[in-house]
């Protein structure tokens, strides 16, 4: 096709300065979008990292979440039977059982689901899977349970009296006021992160077993590689 | 009695052969299969995507005998497919570890694919006579596409639910049936259990049949000519007294032993991610659907899963401004076609195609041009081998500038695929106009700048380094 | 230049393999075998009962003060039926006049063993309260009661009282014990269960724990 007559110095310009256009955008891009992250979600306060590994802490979570949260959320995907995990015996479970309620029975909450839209204007959402769905370039979900329990403010506006700066507008009311009111700081911000140990544990069980395995895995899959790589060798040794 | 057939294997071995080309396939596709001998790095992704596609297969049967394909709510008010999928995480006995591998080999496979696609197009391998091999490869790309997006539903997640309903919504956007096209592939007016259940059927029996049959087929046609390799030299051209390439090495053992290392490097980096970040930041396991499906609520930000991101910027890139980008390129086509040395007929012919084909670009709307770029995006792939006229098939022996060339192509497509992650932007769009522009434009200009400049000597063996 | 293909060509089988390929060869296979095993065995595992089919194989607590006698209650447990029969002094005394016609009176075939505490003729604790599973040991139907006595259609002139099962027409007597030329190999097989009072039975579980 003898069209477009196309020089060498006009095809090698256009590819080079193809080039440094697509470069310098691309630059470009990396700025403005990671300015637009900042501007983006409300930052985080971390969860402090010990208590996401530490038994105790997440059994205390427990506890503080069947005695406030169970009224209105479940975290129907666990059964109550599998906090054995987090190092809790039988006679331990049995006494967070709600009335009527066996071991073996999965975590759900009583209320009824189009009352507490009625009453909060959204269905409490179940918790199963929060400390993994609230996840953002801001921080874990877990991150975000453990500020959103603790940026609540005063508001009259709003049917509760509360709003919240992490989730500004939510319907849930302030369910830890009183226990904020009557313990001090640093031992509100440790029960609450407490509880978000617990979400965190209860959005993966597998979490802990599955990190152990994985170095088993990856230092047998080294060895592995390391004989693969000798067994080449002894064949292409042949090859020239 | 039948005829005689000559086998040289005995005993159980020979009783086979008799009846079942076992022995023979064994030479041709293994023992006696030549390959070049100067395979590098990227040639392990052939043998990768074939792994990969039979741990999806095992991880998807062992994940069906758990999961059920249900969007009604139940008990606590969770949709039972969700649900079933954190069953599958919390009480089927090693059920996490399953469910991580198919998740983390869903992304595998796309990253294994596009750099077995790269190796392609950098060393000629779907130039002739190696034109079917690149186009049963082409389908299947294809083919993952559709079981990926079939595939994704399937956890009835936020994400799996407004994503289907957007890219169902596509086909709606074909003028004049789109609107019954897309009530037909859904099964109901909205994504809903009907959906829900033929995705399951699809992605679960339909694709990977055809798909398993497609591999074969793509093999097939590779064995039937012989692999190319890095240097784009034909080891065919040069062969011994016995017929046997002198740059070939039998496949078994060699190849087969060099694939070994690849898979052992893969699976640890697989292992790496499945054990240590299966989600890999929200990549591969968007954090949005850990949220149940709810068909009243729209999350803030939907984009695809990353795979389909290059594809998706150039979906969003097409707004009006673009048809009129699609008008001029039209004129540019039809200018070309009237400088040519056709018939005249042809030639008039031709432009009165291509003024109607305009006019529709203004006439119809950007959404259903979107589509059309989107989905051309993939075709224009299967037209390779006939675009690139270039003498030599190997990057190697190109001019430096096509070089560059290749390398630009290669960035507009990671810039395109991380704007399909972010929401619109000014700058973003304005970007994936030019990208678009530029990726079709690589293409089908081929035939015009893959001839031109100084190409490097091509020699007659292949370059090799003993190691 | 490149040596001849012959020589890199797959060794026949009179041939041996290089001693450093074998040395290699033989640790890769190894190692893939350990691979392999541990790819297999979470793979395999998952097909073993889930936390939710162990969970609904827990024990079943019932409650039998309101069970009269010649009265039979069903209980589901592990998805199998279960029954509870509060047997009469009739029902109980044609528990010997039939042994004669029984497979295995004493219960000592050992496909479904009986616990130490129903190792008797009345085949449980308390001779008036039968605990049974309720499925035929042929091919796994319900049997039917069939508590009347005498002359019963297709049970024969004197049927004592027991069980049919409409399948394959095997009879089992009023302790579940299978009569002999039947289809039904064994007798009716008697669950692990105890009393936690007089008016309270559990089923799947004794003394010794869990079944």
């Amino acid at each position: 096709m003898k069209t477009l007559i196309l020089s060498k110095v006009v095809m090698r310009s256009a590819a080079y300065s193809i080039f440094f256009v697509c470069a310098v955008a691309a630059i470009g891009i990396a700025t403005v979008s990671s300015a637009m992250a900042a501007s983006g979600p409300v930052a985080l306060d971390s969860v402090p990292q010990a208590k996401l590994s530490d038994k105790a802490a997440m059994q205390n979570g427990a506890k503080t979440f069947m005695s406030y949260c169970l009224g209105c959320h479940g975290v129907s995907a666990m059964r109550y039977s599998r906090l054995s995990d987090i190092g809790m015996n039988e006679e331990q479970i049995k006494a967070l059982l709600p009335e009527g309620k066996k071991t073996g029975d999965y975590i759900r909450t009583s209320i009824s689901r189009n009352d507490a839209k009625e009453w909060f204007g959204a269905a409490p959402p179940d918790l199963s899977l929060t400390a993994r769905a609230r996840s953002s370039h801001s921080g874990t979900g877990t991150d975000w349970v453990y500020t959103f329990l603790r940026t609540y403010v005063e508001d009259p506006s709003r049917p509760t009296g509360w709003n919240n700066k992490t989730y500004p507008g939510v319907g849930m009311p302030h369910v830890l006021w009183e226990m904020q009111k009557t313990k001090s700081p640093a031992e509100f911000d440790s029960a609450v992160g407490d509880l978000a140990a617990f979400l965190n544990y209860v959005a993966e069980p597998a979490q802990f077993t599955r990190k152990t395995f994985g170095i088993v895995v990856l230092a047998f899959l080294a060895v592995f590689f390391v004989i693969a790589w000798r067994l080449n060798k002894a064949y292409w040794k042949k090859i020239r | 009695m039948a005829a005689e057939k000559t086998v040289t294997t005995t005993g159980l071995l020979g009783w086979i052969d008799n009846r079942f080309p076992l022995t023979k396939m064994y030479k041709e596709h293994l023992s006696e299969y030549y390959a070049p001998k100067n395979f590098n790095l990227w040639y392990f992704f052939g043998s990768l995507a074939m792994v990969v596609l039979a741990l999806q297969i095992i991880t998807g049967i062992f994940l069906t005998m758990h999961y059920k394909p249900d969007a009604s709510l139940n008990a606590a008010g969770i949709p039972v497919a969700f649900a079933s999928v954190e069953y599958i995480m919390r009480e089927v006995p090693f059920g996490w570890l399953i469910r991580y591998m198919h998740s983390t080999g869903a992304s595998a496979f796309f990253v294994i694919v596009y750099l077995h696609m790269w190796r392609g197009m950098m060393y000629g391998s779907y130039r002739a006579p190696r034109e079917l091999i690149w186009i049963f490869g082409c389908t299947i790309f294809l083919m993952l596409m559709a079981e990926a997006f079939f595939g994704y539903l399937l956890p009835w997640g936020q994400m799996s639910y407004w994503g289907a309903q957007v890219i169902v919504n596509l086909f709606a956007a074909v003028p004049l049936i789109g609107p019954d096209l897309a009530v037909w592939v859904r099964g109901d007016f909205v994504v809903g259990d009907a959906t829900l259940n033929r995705f399951f059927a699809f992605h679960v029996i339909a694709i990977p049949l055809v798909l398993v049959g497609l591999v074969a087929a793509h093999i097939i046609a590779l064995h039937e000519v012989g692999s190319n390799n890095p240097d784009g030299v034909e080891i065919k051209k040069n062969k011994n007294a016995d017929g046997i390439p002198l740059d070939g090495i039998p496949f078994h053992p060699y190849y087969t032993v060099h694939d070994i290392v690849g898979i052992a490097g893969f699976l640890i980096v697989f292992c790496a991610v499945v054990f240590f970040a299966p989600e890999l930041g929200g990549y591969f396991l968007e954090f949005n659907n850990f949220i149940p499906a709810d068909p009243l609520v729209t999350p803030p930000h939907i984009a695809p899963v990353w795979y389909f991101t290059p594809f998706y910027s150039m979906l969003r890139a097409v707004t009006d401004l673009f048809t009129w980008v699609m008008v001029g390129a039209a004129a540019l086509g039809a200018l070309a076609l009237l400088r040519s040395n056709w018939p005249m007929v042809i030639r008039a012919a031709g432009v009165a195609a291509i003024v109607v084909l305009a006019i529709t670009f203004r006439v119809f709307d950007a959404k259903f041009w979107g589509v059309v770029i989107m989905g051309g995006a993939v075709i224009i792939l299967f037209f390779l081998p006939w675009l690139d006229v270039s003498p030599v098939k190997s990057i190697r022996y190109r001019p430096t500038w096509q070089k560059v060339l290749y390398a630009v192509f290669v960035v507009n497509f990671f810039i395109l695929g991380y704007l399909g992650v972010l929401p619109p932007s000014p700058i973003g769009q304005a970007y994936s106009l030019a990208g678009t522009v530029f990726y079709f434009g690589f293409f089908a200009l081929m035939p015009l700048w893959t001839n031109k400049g100084q190409f490097k000597p091509v020699p007659d063996r292949v370059t090799f380094k003993p190691h | 230049m490149s040596q001849s293909n012959q020589e890199l060509s797959f060794p026949s089988p009179t041939e041996s393999i290089e001693p450093e390929r074998r040395t290699w060869l033989i640790a890769c296979g190894a190692a893939g075998g350990v691979a392999a095993a541990a790819t297999a065995v979470p793979i395999l595992s998952s097909m073993a009962p889930s936390e939710k089919a162990r969970s609904a194989g827990a024990p079943v607590e019932v409650d039998i003060g309101d069970l009269v006698p010649g009265a039979i209650k069903t209980v589901e447990w592990r998805g199998k039926p279960v029954w509870i029969v509060r047997r009469t002094p009739e029902m109980l005394a044609s528990l010997e006049k039939v042994e004669s016609q029984l497979a295995d009176p004493k219960s000592d075939r050992t496909a479904f063993p009986v616990p130490q505490y129903a190792k008797n003729r009345h085949r449980s604790i308390k001779p008036e309260v039968l605990v049974t599973v309720g499925i035929c040991t042929h091919l796994g139907c319900s049997p039917v009661s069939k508590f009347e006595t005498g002359n019963q259609p297709g049970l024969g002139a004197d049927w004592a009282g027991g069980y049919f099962c409409p399948c394959h027409g095997s009879n089992f007597d009023h302790a579940g014990r299978v009569y002999a030329n039947k289809p039904a190999p064994d007798n009716l097989e008697v669950p692990r269960h105890m009393y936690l009072s007089d008016t309270r039975l559990v089923i799947g579980r004794d003394e010794k724990g869990e079944a």
